[in-house]
C-alpha cells in the first residue's frame, strides 16, 4: 500500500518534467491575464483558431487576477522570466513601464495601421508605446431596473425628486466606500480629481462640493445607510433596489441573471449644468522585456491577431465590450448592440485615465479621506484639504530615491565583521559538531538532520534577502539599479509616529484574539471530552470554521456585519432587543468585527490542540483529588491547566506570532483597512507599503522590525513559562 | 444536569460554528451569481445544483482536486516523519545547539509572509523547481514544520521514560525504542501535527500562487481563486468549490479524531 502511494505520488511529480521536455519542438507563447469569467471562453474560442492556422505556435494562457498579475510577473520578470505577453488594465503599464520590465511596442504596426485604433488604447510613457488596447470602457453609468423605473433621472434634481418619491425599496446603490465611484461627480462639479501630468487635484471646489453631494446623496434616506459591490449589486439582481451605479463589466452577469435594464449617463448635475464625467480606460496587451529573440516573431504574430478586427468583433458580440479598432466598430454587428450605443454617450462625457504609477497613491489618500467624509467625521473641506497634502507626500515619499552616504560603509562593514565571525565560529565548533555526529548521540544527529535542512534551505535565503533589501533603496525608481544606503530605512520606520499607533493596536488585536482563542478552545475541548450523547457529530461541527477556505468565510462574515441587511444586526435586532451596530463604518465596530472573524477562524485549531493534550493527562490524578475533596474550579486550574502547558504554550506562541502576522482577516472584513485605515495591523501596512507604495527596501525594513519585536516577545515568554516546558509531567 | 448544560452550551457553539457557512451552501445553490444576498433562505426560487455539476463539467475542478490531494498527503507523510524524528531527538538527547534550535524554529514563522514571496521565487527558479510540485512540497513542509516539531516534542515530553529504558534493557536499539514503543503511544499528537501539516497544504494560497503558473498544476485554493476577480466573481462557483474543498477536511478530521480521542493512549504506559 505504502509503496504504490509512493510510486503514485512521485510519478505526478516526475509528469510535468515529461510534458516540458515534448513542448520544445514549438514555440509555446505564454499570456497572462486577468479577464473576467465570461470572457475567458471567448479567448479560448480565438486561441483555438490562432493555433489551428499557426501550427508551430502554441499558446498558454492563464487567469491571475489583477493584482496578482502585476506582483507575479514582477516577480518573475525581475528575474529574467515570466510570460511574453500581459493582458490587463493601463494602470499596470505605469509602475512596470517605469521599472523597465516591458518591450515598447512601437514598430508593431505601420503608422497608418495604427491609425484605426482609438487614441485611448495606444498607452505610451516617455514617448514609447508599451500597450496596446483591444477594447476601451470600463466606465460607470446608472443602470435602472426597467421594471421599476420608467424614465431614469436625467438631473441630479430629478434623482433627488424621484428618489423621495419611490417606495418599492432603495431607488438607488452604489459601493459607497469606492472612490471610483466617487471621482465622476467631481468632475461633474466642473475639475477633474487628477491634472495632466498626475499631479492631485484634490483640494478644489470641485472636490469639495462633491463630497458635500455625496454626504447629501447618502443620507437622503433613498439609498442603503452602508453597501460595498457585493451588497450593492445583491440589491440591484434582487429587485431591492431600482438603479445601481455600475461599470460595463458587470453588464454580461445582469443579462446572464436575466435583469430587464437600461444604461444611461449618470444625472446631470443641476447646479453646475455639466455631466458627471467617469474614467475610461483601455484594457490590451504588454510584452515582456525579457522575451527571447527566437519568440519573437511568434508573439508579435500573435498578438496582431488578438489585436485584429474579427477578434475584437467576437469579443464585443459575446460580451458587449466595445473594440478599439475603429474599423470593427462600424461593424454592422458592432453597431447594432444598445449597450454599445450607451457606452458611446457615457464616453463623450468620460475622463481618460492616467497610467502614471502616480495615482496610486492618489487613490490611497483619497479613499482614506473619502471615507472619513462619509462617515462624517471629517468635513468635507477639511477632508479636500488632507486628501491634498498626503496625496503630495505620499508621491514624494514613492519617488524619493535614498543616495547612499557614509552610513553605507557603516553597513557594509558591520557585515563584513559578521560574516568574519560566523566563519570563525563554524570553523570552531564544525569539528565538534562533527565528533558528535559519529558518536554515540548518531541518532539524535541523525533524526534531526532533515529537518535542519529542509527548514535551513526554505528560510535562510529569503531573510538575507530580505536583510540585504532593508538597507538598500529598492523602490519603483530604481528596481534595476538599487544600491545598499545605510540604515535610512530603519529610521523611517522608527520615526513615523503612525508606526507605533499601529503596534498598539496590533498587539491588543493579538491579545484579544489569543485570550479568546485560548479560552473558547480549551473550554470546548473540555466539554467535548465528557461522554455526551452524539459527541462525534459536534466534534465535527465544531471544527467546520477550520474546514472552510479563509477568503470565502471571512467575506461571508463582512456580509454579515452589513447594517441592515446583515444576520448579526438581524439578530440583535429581533431576539435581544438591540440597536442596529454600524459595524463597518466605525473604526471601533470594524476592529471588533475583525476579531470576532477571527475568534470564530481560530478557535477550533485551539480546540484541537487542547482536546489532544487532555489524552495525556492520567485520569487517576482526577480521581485523587477528588478523594482530596476538590471541587470542579481548583481541578481545573491545579491539574488540566498546568498539564496542558506543555502542548499550549507552543500552540499559544505560535498562534501569537501568526495573529499578529494575519494579514487576510483584517484585509478582508474591513475591505484593506476600512474604514478610512483605521483598522490596519502592522503587517497590512508593511503590505500597503510593498504593494501600493512599491517601497520594498523600506517595508523589508518593516518587516525585520516587526520580526526583532516577536524574536523578543517570544523569548521572554518562553523564560516565564519555563518552568512547565521542563519539568513536563514526571 | 451537569451533562445537559454542556450539552446545551456546545450546541450553541456549533451554530456559531456553522452559521457563516449556511450563507456559503445559501450561494452555491443561487443560479443568479449574488453574494451577500438579503435573505436567509437556504433554497431560493432559482436555485439549483447547476453550479456544482458546472464545476465537475466545465472547469478543471476535478484536476485541482487530484493535485491537491496529492500534494497535501505527500507532506502530510514527509511532514509526519521529519518532524517526529527531529522532536524525538529534540526531546530525549542533548544535542548541540538544542535550545537555539528551537527558537529558531519559532522565529522561521515571524518574518511577515508578504516580503517572503519574492525571495521564495527566486529561490526555486534558481533550483529549477518553480511551477512544480516539488518546489511546493518543499517550502510547506517546511512552513508547518516548527509548530509539528513544537507540538511533537511536547508530547514526547510528556510520555514517562521508564517504558523506553525498559526496552532497551530488553536489547532493543535506539531507533526500535522510537519506532515501536514511542511512536504507538503518540497518537494524539500524530493526528494534531498530520492535520495542520494537511490543511497547511490545502489551503494556502499565495504560495502556491507564484509557484504554479500551469492551470493545469493548480491546487484548489489557486484554482477557485480564478472563479474571482475584482468586481465581477463567479460567486456561485466559488461557493460550491469552497463546499467541497472543506469536505474532505472534516471527513479526514471525523476518521481522525477517534484516533486523538481513543483511551488507547496513556492508560498501557502508566500500568
Amino acid at each position: 500500500m505504502m509503496k504504490l502511494l509512493t510510486a503514485l505520488l512521485l510519478g505526478s511529480f516526475l509528469l510535468p518534467i515529461c510534458a516540458k521536455a515534448e513542448a520544445d519542438t514549438v514555440v509555446t507563447i505564454r499570456l497572462w491575464h486577468q479577464l473576467m469569467y465570461a470572457h475567458r471562453d471567448v479567448q479560448a474560442e480565438a486561441l483555438r483558431e490562432f493555433e489551428r492556422h499557426n501550427p508551430g505556435i502554441r499558446v498558454e494562457s492563464l487567469y491571475r487576477d489583477t493584482e496578482s498579475l502585476r506582483s507575479s510577473f514582477q516577480s518573475a520578470a525581475q528575474v529574467g522570466g515570466g510570460p511574453e505577453l500581459i493582458y490587463g488594465p493601463s494602470d499596470q503599464v505605469g509602475p512596470l513601464s517605469t521599472m523597465g520590465l516591458l518591450a515598447p511596442l512601437d514598430d508593431l504596426y505601420s503608422a497608418d495601421e495604427f491609425k484605426d485604433f482609438d487614441p485611448l488604447s495606444l498607452v505610451k510613457r516617455h514617448g514609447h508605446l508599451y500597450m496596446v488596447g483591444d477594447n476601451v470602457g470600463n466606465h460607470l453609468s446608472l443602470l435602472y431596473n426597467k421594471k421599476l423605473v420608467a424614465n431614469p433621472p436625467r438631473t441630479t434634481e430629478e434623482l433627488f425628486a424621484q428618489g423621495r418619491a419611490y417606495k418599492n425599496g432603495f431607488y438607488l446603490v452604489w459601493p459607497m466606500q469606492e472612490p471610483f465611484f466617487f471621482v465622476p461627480w467631481v468632475g461633474g462639479f466642473g475639475e477633474s480629481f487628477v491634472g495632466p501630468n498626475t499631479e492631485p487635484r484634490l483640494n478644489t471646489p470641485a472636490m469639495k462640493q462633491a463630497l458635500a453631494f455625496i454626504r447629501q446623496l447618502k443620507d437622503s434616506g433613498f439609498v442603503p445607510k452602508e453597501a460595498d459591490y457585493e451588497t450593492a449589486n445583491a440589491l440591484f439582481k434582487e429587485g431591492k433596489s431600482a438603479m445601481i451605479i455600475n461599470g460595463d463589466w458587470s453588464w454580461g452577469d445582469y443579462k446572464k441573471a436575466k435583469l430587464d435594464f437600461g444604461v444611461t449617463r449618470l444625472p446631470l448635475i443641476s447646479s453646475t449644468g455639466k455631466w458627471p464625467s467617469p474614467l475610461v480606460s483601455t484594457k490590451g496587451y504588454s510584452m515582456n522585456v525579457n522575451i527571447k529573440p527566437e519568440k519573437l516573431e511568434a508573439t508579435r504574430k500573435l498578438l496582431r491577431f488578438l489585436l485584429s478586427e474579427p477578434v475584437q468583433v467576437q469579443f464585443s458580440q459575446a460580451v458587449s465590450t466595445l473594440p478599439s479598432r475603429l474599423s470593427a466598430r462600424n461593424s454592422e454587428e458592432v453597431r447594432k448592440d444598445p449597450l454599445l450605443l450607451a457606452t458611446a454617450s457615457v464616453m463623450e462625457v468620460g475622463t481618460p485615465m492616467p497610467v502614471d504609477p502616480e495615482l496610486r497613491a492618489i487613490w490611497d489618500t483619497l479613499r482614506t479621506q473619502y471615507q472619513a467624509v462619509l462617515g462624517g467625521s471629517v468635513s468635507p473641506e477639511q477632508g479636500a484639504e488632507n486628501a491634498q497634502a498626503e496625496a503630495i507626500k505620499q508621491i514624494r515619499i514613492m519617488n524619493e530615491i535614498t543616495q547612499p552616504d557614509a552610513q553605507a560603509s557603516v553597513v557594509k562593514l558591520i557585515a563584513l565583521i559578521a560574516l568574519v565571525l560566523l566563519a570563525f565560529y563554524i570553523f570552531k565548533k564544525a569539528p565538534l559538531v562533527m565528533r558528535d555526529m559519529m558518536g554515540p548521540q548518531r541518532l539524535a544527529y541523525g533524526f534531526l538532520m532533515p529537518a535542519l535542512l529542509t527548514v535551513g534551505l526554505v528560510i535562510v535565503f529569503p531573510f538575507i534577502y530580505n536583510l540585504v533589501i532593508s538597507f538598500s533603496n529598492l523602490s519603483l525608481r530604481t528596481f534595476q539599479d538599487w544600491q545598499i544606503t545605510g540604515f535610512q530605512n530603519y529610521t523611517a520606520v522608527l520615526m513615523d509616529p503612525q508606526f507605533y499607533t499601529i503596534l498598539w493596536k496590533t498587539v491588543l488585536w493579538t491579545a484579544v484574539n489569543i485570550f479568546f482563542h485560548l479560552s473558547l478552545g480549551v473550554f470546548l475541548a473540555i466539554l467535548i471530552d465528557q461522554t455526551l450523547p452524539a459527541k462525534p457529530l459536534l466534534r465535527t461541527l465544531l471544527i467546520i470554521p477550520w474546514a472552510v477556505p479563509q477568503y470565502i468565510s471571512a467575506l461571508t462574515w463582512r456580509g454579515m456585519f452589513n447594517q441592515e441587511f446583515g444576520a448579526i444586526n438581524q439578530v440583535l435586532r429581533d431576539y435581544l432587543m438591540m440597536e442596529p451596530v454600524q459595524w463597518l463604518s466605525k473604526p471601533f465596530e470594524a476592529f471588533s468585527a475583525c476579531v470576532l472573524t477571527n475568534v470564530w477562524l481560530g478557535f477550533p485549531f485551539m480546540m484541537m490542540v487542547a482536546l489532544g493534550g487532555l489524552q495525556s493527562i492520567p485520569k487517576e490524578l482526577y480521581e485523587a483529588a477528588r478523594v482530596d475533596g476538590a471541587n470542579a474550579w481548583q481541578r481545573f486550574w491545579r491539574i488540566t491547566w498546568p498539564l496542558l502547558q506543555p502542548v499550549l504554550i507552543p500552540a499559544t506562541v505560535l498562534g501569537g506570532i501568526w495573529t499578529f502576522n494575519n494579514l487576510n482577516v483584517v484585509w478582508l472584513v474591513s475591505n484593506g483597512g476600512e474604514p478610512a485605515d483605521q483598522t490596519h495591523i502592522l503587517v497590512s501596512y508593511v503590505y500597503k507599503s510593498a504593494f501600493d507604495l512599491y517601497r520594498y527596501g523600506h517595508s523589508a525594513a518593516l518587516s525585520m522590525v516587526i520580526f526583532g519585536l516577536l524574536l523578543i516577545a517570544t523569548l521572554f515568554y518562553l523564560r516565564v513559562q519555563r518552568r512547565y516546558l521542563t519539568k513536563g509531567l514526571k | 444536569m451537569k451533562k445537559s448544560a454542556s450539552l446545551i452550551v456546545l450546541i450553541l457553539f456549533s451554530i456559531f460554528a456553522i452559521f457563516p457557512v449556511w450563507y456559503i451552501l445559501a450561494v452555491s445553490f443561487r443560479g443568479d451569481n449574488a453574494f451577500q444576498v438579503v435573505s436567509w433562505a437556504l433554497w431560493h426560487e432559482g436555485s439549483s445544483l447547476d453550479n456544482y455539476r458546472t464545476l465537475f463539467t466545465s472547469t478543471l475542478f476535478p484536476i485541482w482536486l487530484r493535485n491537491s490531494v496529492l500534494v497535501s498527503l505527500a507532506v502530510t507523510i514527509i511532514g509526519l516523519a521529519v518532524s517526529a524524528t527531529a522532536a524525538y531527538s529534540l526531546s530525549r538527547f542533548r544535542t548541540r545547539g538544542q535550545g537555539m534550535m528551537m527558537v529558531a524554529l519559532l522565529a522561521t514563522q515571524m518574518f511577515p509572509a508578504t516580503m517572503l514571496l519574492l525571495p521564495f521565487y527566486i529561490l526555486l527558479a534558481k533550483l529549477e523547481l518553480a511551477n512544480h510540485f516539488g518546489g511546493l512540497l518543499i517550502i510547506y513542509t517546511s512552513t508547518a514544520l516548527p509548530f509539528c516539531i513544537w507540538q511533537m516534542k511536547s508530547w514526547f515530553d510528556t510520555l514517562p521514560k521508564e517504558l523506553e529504558e525498559a526496552a532497551l534493557v530488553d536489547g532493543c536499539n535506539r531507533f526500535q525504542v522510537f519506532y515501536r514503543v514511542v511512536l504507538p503511544v503518540s497518537g494524539p499528537a500524530m493526528v494534531i501535527t498530520g492535520l495542520f501539516q494537511f490543511t497547511t497544504a490545502w489551503c494556502e494560497y499565495a504560495i502556491a500562487a507564484v509557484v504554479l503558473q500551469d492551470p493545469e498544476l493548480y491546487t484548489l485554493p489557486v484554482g477557485l481563486k480564478s472563479f474571482q476577480a475584482s468586481m465581477a466573481t463567479e460567486w456561485g462557483l466559488y461557493a460550491a468549490a469552497a463546499v467541497l474543498v472543506s469536505i474532505p477536511v472534516v471527513i479526514l478530521f471525523t476518521i481522525l479524531s477517534r484516533a486523538l480521542i481513543s483511551g488507547l493512549t496513556l492508560g498501557s504506559v502508566k500500568g
